[in-house]
């Protein structure tokens, strides 16, 4: 068996250091690596990981995880706004060996995308869509809408043929990625 | 097999020269926390970086080539072209940039600043050239020029070469990390607008739009399928004054169907400001026309 994965048992409870500067921020990297299953230990403590967020951490730090820096020398490296399930998945990976780098730019400079060629969405599915963001069922879309359960099926099936999508949630992510590409200011 | 046995070394003391030759092109401008990104020495004084990754403000600090740090001010950026401007406060000499066109296949080396008064080099080739394309921000950009070159994050903004020594223009990122050029044709067209005014004239009504389909009722007698819902108006625009609100379906300006995103990019150019334009709009469930004049671009 290679060290690295002798090193590592599963279930073990990794000792994570939290480096920031924001209060608010470490309060709540601290709950997700509780909520991992992992212990927050001190910085001048052993740790098997530190989570940079913003800034360096001191010299000498050996598994780093940066949020928002790049640095070729960490060993991971994950955006700023990266969520609780990355930073758990970012933790445990880099603490058994591997190298973690989210997907750069995926936002770089782009061309603008004419709106044929794929099926564009009414006035009345935005609206219906808007709704299921705010997680609402069907009857109270209906409700609020002022149309009947059955029109307010027929316009969710029509979003999900149109983004692609199985279910609402999915719904609501493609069209929040499909909105970013798609509003111009003019 | 038998070749020249001098000829990869002759190829490589080839790129080589070009690339040392290339070393006072390049500056680095500091990010803070040892991060650094490259800028293109454009003119004595003049550097032109990439706007998406230049962070805000109006102060900067340059490493010129040979090392020594050098003050800058920000003299105009641009979104929709992806070009900034940084003014130094000391003169650096200018190397001569001398256009040429991109041919695909083509070797190309590209050029990043080290952050020491170095440079680093980048060697691939032109992966695809097509024709002129328009940001998402609505810039016009000359060619399409597509890299097959990695590119680290402190190398972007740099000039790229052909192998006769000529400029294709600057590097960028594109999506999914693509690593694009904007073409010298553009930043020739681009610079000495930022230079002079620190922006570039476009027109402008002041609305936020999403395309949207045309709701069947009213698609006969809008006779289109798609239009762009207005989704904000900034107050006191061109459109606010129009009475344009959030909701309203634009389906065209001045007879230009608005879903046609590039046509509609090419006429708010810098001759359509002060220009009267008819709005034509859906609104609750109607078909109305209304008329504003299009204004200049606010700087983002």
């Amino acid at each position: 068996m290679s060290e690295v994965a002798s090193d590592i048992a599963f279930a073990r409870r990794l000792r994570v250091a939290v480096h920031t500067d924001d209060p608010l921020r470490r309060t709540a990297f601290c709950k997700i690596i509780a909520e991992a299953g992992h212990t927050v230990v001190d910085m001048q403590d052993e740790a098997d990981i530190v989570l940079a967020d913003g800034s360096r951490p001191p010299e000498g730090a050996r598994s780093v995880v940066g949020l928002g820096i790049m640095d070729e020398r960490f060993r991971g490296a994950l955006p700023r706004e990266a969520d609780a399930r990355q930073i758990d998945a970012a933790i445990r990976a880099v603490a058994a060996g591997l190298i973690v780098r989210a997907p750069v730019r995926e936002n770089g400079f782009g061309a603008m995308r004419e709106s044929e060629g794929h099926a564009l969405l009414t006035p009345r599915e935005l609206e219906v869509l808007a709704a299921l963001a705010e997680g609402m069922t069907n009857k109270a879309i209906a409700r609020r809408l002022d149309i009947s359960l059955h029109t307010v099926k027929f316009h969710v099936e029509s979003l999900f043929r149109k983004l692609g999508a199985r279910t609402r949630t999915e719904a609501v992510a493609k069209a929040a990625e499909r909105r970013r590409s798609e509003i111009i200011m003019l | 097999m038998s070749f020249p046995p001098d000829v990869l070394g002759q190829l490589s003391n080839a790129i080589s020269a070009r690339a040392e030759a290339a070393k006072n092109a390049v500056v680095a401008v500091h990010l803070g926390e040892g991060r650094h990104l490259t800028g293109m020495v454009w003119q004595s004084g003049v550097v032109v970086v990439s706007e998406q990754s230049l962070p805000r403000g109006d102060e900067f600090e340059l490493v010129a080539p040979g090392g020594s740090t050098v003050a800058a001010k920000l003299s105009g950026r641009d979104a929709s072209t992806n070009i900034a401007i940084l003014k130094t406060a000391d003169a650096i000499a200018a190397p001569a940039l001398a256009a040429a066109e991109a041919h695909m296949g083509a070797l190309a080396l590209a050029i990043g600043a080290d952050g020491e008064g170095g440079a680093s080099a980048r060697l691939g080739v032109v992966n695809l050239v097509g024709g002129e394309w328009h940001s998402r921000r609505g810039g016009l950009i000359d060619r399409r020029i597509v890299l097959d070159i990695d590119l680290a994050h402190r190398e972007e903004g740099g000039p790229v070469f052909d192998t006769a020594g000529g400029c294709l223009g600057m590097s960028t990122f594109g999506p999914r990390g693509q690593v694009i050029v904007i073409p010298h044709a553009t930043l020739t067209r681009v610079v000495p607008q930022l230079v002079k005014d620190g922006h570039v004239a476009r027109g402008w009504l002041g609305v936020a739009l999403q395309a949207v389909a045309v709701p069947d009722a009213l698609r006969e007698s809008a006779d289109q399928s798609g239009g762009m819902m207005v989704m904000s108006v900034v107050e006191h625009g061109p459109a606010a004054q129009a009475g344009i609100v959030a909701g309203d379906i634009i389906l065209s300006v001045d007879g230009i169907s608005a879903h046609r995103l590039r046509k509609i990019a090419r006429y708010f150019g810098a001759d359509s400001i002060g220009r009267k334009a008819d709005i034509r709009l859906i609104r609750s469930g109607a078909i109305i026309t209304v008329q504003t004049t299009i204004a200049e671009r606010r700087t983002a």
